[in-house]
Formats: structure tokens, sequence, C-alpha cells
């Protein structure tokens, strides 16, 4: 075996002249083509992340949900949400911004598997806060709903007046709540899914390393 | 200022290309996909060239770039065609006096090394290059003792592999 590898080195070693050749011209034209490394993927994707929900406060049918707010007594409460959603988004934007930098491909193999992965992991706990504060939303609403004495007006319901307020709040309150947890679950998955697809290959020669420390 | 730092580092890498070649034809299979990895190198050698201060050779900072590109950072481009014969293509073996035998045995080594997992691959790469286990401890972030364990280990592998 031993013999073999090193007429294996020998011959990888004489493989120079074998290779093929790039002229000056072709490489420097590569020198201006797009990245598609996962560190680009990640920035893009966290970009998205953190811009998309505060996109969605643009759509008029959405603002339209503040007097519903104001009827139902949680103004307040989805005001302070808000801030709460916009202060996690720049203290977690500092936070992704601050890993992202000390990414470095001049660093060894595992020191940038890993900071790659911590960068990672700052996002993913922007999502995993994110998705919380969505889904109380939903549930303070809900409150807001069962709290309000004339649901029927509030909701614009008068065409199915048949239903009793307490029936009617129910109703509410289980769309609401089946609401939330449905597209949290769908915004959760489709994210995990994304980056566990983007980052599979990282994170098998990351444990593949780390298992050569043991 | 760009013009004369892009005029430097293209002669470098223009110099050192085989470096990059022997990289993609370890971690690709078709032609493409190796044109695609060497140009993801190259970027990522582009961009990391302002930090290259000189206090090591240009040739050894590229082994650490390429090889993370390759392990770590790259992803593979969608459009692949799978292509049996670029093996035998790009690891065309050249010995000076024609000798079956070997010929022979370097074909399974060169098939062997390519079954191994991405971690392996570049303790081999840099095996075959002739760094020394400090060199290869460095590039890969482990210790020099678990360098040599896994290369002993790596030899192992390519025995049962080419004597199954």
């Amino acid at each position: 075996m031993m013999d073999e590898l090193e007429l294996l080195k020998k011959d990888w070693q004489q493989r120079g002249a074998t290779a093929p050749k790039l002229t000056y011209d072709e490489i420097c034209k590569m020198l201006w083509k797009k990245s598609s490394s996962v560190v680009k993927w990640i920035f893009l994707i966290s970009l998205i992340e953190f811009i998309l929900p505060h996109l969605l406060y643009l759509v008029p049918s959405l603002r339209e949900g503040t007097e519903i707010y104001a009827n139902l007594g949680i103004k307040n409460a989805m005001l302070g949400l808000t801030i709460f959603q916009y202060a996690i988004a720049f203290y977690f934007i500092y936070e992704f911004y601050k890993r992202y930098k000390e990414i470095s491909a001049l660093d060894n193999a595992k020191n940038l598997m890993f900071r790659i992965i911590k960068t990672r992991k700052t996002v993913k706990k922007y999502v995993i806060i994110s998705l919380s504060v969505f889904f109380f939303t939903f549930i303070v609403f809900a409150i807001g709903v069962y709290m309000t004495d004339d649901i029927s007006s509030v909701m614009n319901t008068e065409n199915i007046r048949d239903f009793s307020e307490g029936r009617l709040k129910l109703i509410f309150g289980t769309v609401i709540i089946a609401a939330g947890i449905i597209i949290t679950c769908i915004m959760g998955l489709i994210y995990f899914l994304l980056y566990g697809f983007l980052l599979r290959k990282l994170g098998r020669n990351y444990s593949e390393l780390k298992r050569l420390e043991v | 200022m760009t013009k004369e730092l892009e005029h430097s580092f293209v002669s470098e890498l223009e110099k050192n290309q085989n470096i990059v070649h022997k990289v993609c034809s370890l971690y690709t299979n078709n032609r493409d996909a190796h044109n695609d990895l060497f140009q993801e190198i190259t970027i990522q050698l582009w961009k990391a060239y302002p930090k290259f201060r000189g206090d090591s050779k240009f040739s050894t900072w590229m082994y650490r770039v390429a090889l993370n590109t390759a392990i770590t950072l790259y992803r593979k481009s969608k459009k692949r065609i799978k292509t049996q014969d670029y093996d035998a293509v790009i690891f065309k073996i050249k010995t000076d006096e024609y000798d079956e035998t070997q010929e022979q045995q370097l074909k399974l080594m060169y098939k062997a090394v390519k079954q191994l997992n991405d971690i392996e691959k570049a303790l081999v790469f840099l095996y075959l290059e002739d760094k020394d286990y400090s060199d290869i401890a460095d590039t890969l972030g482990i210790t020099e003792v678990n360098a040599r364990v896994k290369m002993n280990r790596i030899k192992k592998k390519l025995r049962t592999i080419i004597n199954p």
C-alpha cells in the first residue's frame, strides 16, 4: 500500500503538465463573476428574513387591521409587539453583521465552518423569536376577540346574526388561533428546510472534523 | 490601484493554477463542475487577495482558500452532466515508460481517492502535495497528532477499497 501511495504521489506531482491551462484573459474574466458561496446565500436569505415581515405593513389591507385592533381594545398591545419586533430585528441585524464579518476564507477549515454555523445560529434565534412574536400576535388578537362585548359589529358580521355572541367569539377565536398555528408552522418549515438544504454539506464536513478531535 | 492589484493577482494565479485544477479534479466529476468550482475558487481567492500580505508564499495561501472553497463555501451548480469517463480524461496518466501494471495500479488508486469523503480528500490532497503534517493540521484546524492518525486510517481505507 505504501508503495502504491508513493507511486500516486509521484504521478500526482508530475501531472502538472497535463492539467488544463487557462489564459490570463480567461482568469481575468472570472474575477467579476458572481459568487455562489453558501455565505452569500446565507446573507441573502437572512436579508429577506429581516425585511419581509416589515414589508407586510405596507400592504393596505393589513394596515386597515389597525382599526379592528382599536375596536378590540388591543391597539396598545399590538403597538408594543411591533416595537418589540423592530427592536429584536435591529439587535439581530447588528449581531448577524458582526458574525458575518468574521467569516474569512483565510481561516483554517474548522474555524471557517464554525463561524458560518455561528452566523447561521444567530439567524436561527432571530427566526424562532420572530415566529414566536408572530404567533403571540394571533393570541393577543384572539384574547381581544374574547374580551369584546359586541363582537358582531366589530367584525362586520351583520349577515350572520343567527349566531350568539358567545358562539361567534368561539368561532373567531378558534379560527384565529388555528390560522396562527398553521401560518407559523409553514413559515418555520420553509426556513428550516431551506437552511437544512443549504448547509447539509457543511454540517457533514464539520462533524467529520470534530470527530477527529475526540 | 485596482488594476495593479488585478494584474499581480491574475499573473500569480496563472502561474499557480495547477493547484486549483488539482483541487477541482478531486472534488468534481465532470468538466462543467470542474470549471464551476475553478471559478468559485478564483472569486474567493480574489476576494481574499487584499488581505494576502506576502508573509507566506502565494501558493501556500492558495491551498487554504482553494480547499476552504471546495469543502465549505462551494455550492454545487445545478447544471451537472454525469460523465463517467471524465476520470479517465482528467487523470490521464503519463509515465515515462509505459508500464501496464503500474498504470492499472494508478487508475485504481485515483478511483479509490475519489471515493473518500471531503475531509479525507483534503488530507490526501495535502499529503500528495508533499505538505508536512503541521501544515496539514494548520490548514484543517486539527492537531498534528490527529492529522497523522487520520492519514493512517485513510491509508487503511484506501487499501480496503482497492482490495475488497
